[in-house]
């Protein structure tokens, strides 16, 4: 699953430390999930839609889209 | 100075987090050298004393489950505290150590099975053998997966 949440962290200037705090995740979490080596769980993904108040599939986007 | 007082707080807070999964993780580490420490001391009270009744050697022979059920809790509460990433990294290891085991202790079986047991082929996987596989496989996992989501 494609993300935009790298874009969406640089244009509120956080570190991936700061976001992962707000998520109360890890550091790595966060990384991986930029990385797109960890698709989060659901509850988690909406966690960060609500963070940066935008929808779902404005941040997630399926493999093949 | 309110705002630099909170910043600072919000710096500290990972270190923090950190400082108690090191605690619970040494906690954690602590029931697991009582309990080992418990079976050991019963072994040797068991061998000491073998006139005692077989009720009195199975009471005796018990008594380390129970730091080895507070070592279990403990291990439950620090696995709920950890991240769904950290998570799923625990989940790969523990499964990668129990399947890598039972190869291990099928592949001896069949060795032993075939004739070759003796100064190279163990004969069969004793629990002290199953443990040590089962913690070096994890190890072995734990790096594999963390490499893996790094």
């Amino acid at each position: 699953m494609k993300n935009r949440l790298r874009e969406l962290r640089a244009e509120l200037q956080w570190s991936q430390g700061e976001l992962a705090e707000k998520l109360s995740v890890s550091r790595q979490t966060i990384n991986a999930i930029e990385t797109e080596k960890y698709d989060p769980s659901l509850p988690l993904a909406f966690k960060i839609s609500r963070l940066f108040k935008q929808p779902l599939e404005r941040i997630f986007t399926p493999d093949g889209d | 100075m309110s705002n630099s007082t909170t910043s600072g707080e919000n710096e500290r807070r990972p270190e923090r987090a950190a400082v108690k999964r090191a605690l619970r993780s040494f906690e954690l580490s602590a029931w697991l050298a009582l309990a080992t420490l418990v079976y050991v001391i019963t072994l040797i009270l068991v061998r000491r004393h073998p006139g005692w009744s077989p009720s009195e050697k199975i009471a005796v022979s018990l008594v380390p489950i129970l730091p080895g059920l507070f070592y279990l809790k403990k291990g439950i509460q620090l696995l709920r505290e950890l991240d769904e990433l950290q998570r799923r990294i625990q989940f790969e290891a523990w499964l990668f150590a129990a399947i890598g085991t039972v190869i291990v202790g099928t592949v001896i079986n069949v060795f032993n099975a075939n004739g070759l047991e003796g100064k190279w082929v163990a004969h069969g996987l004793e629990v002290g053998g199953t443990y040590l596989t089962m913690f070096l496989l994890w190890s072995v996992g734990v790096v594999i997966a963390n490499l893996r989501y790094r």
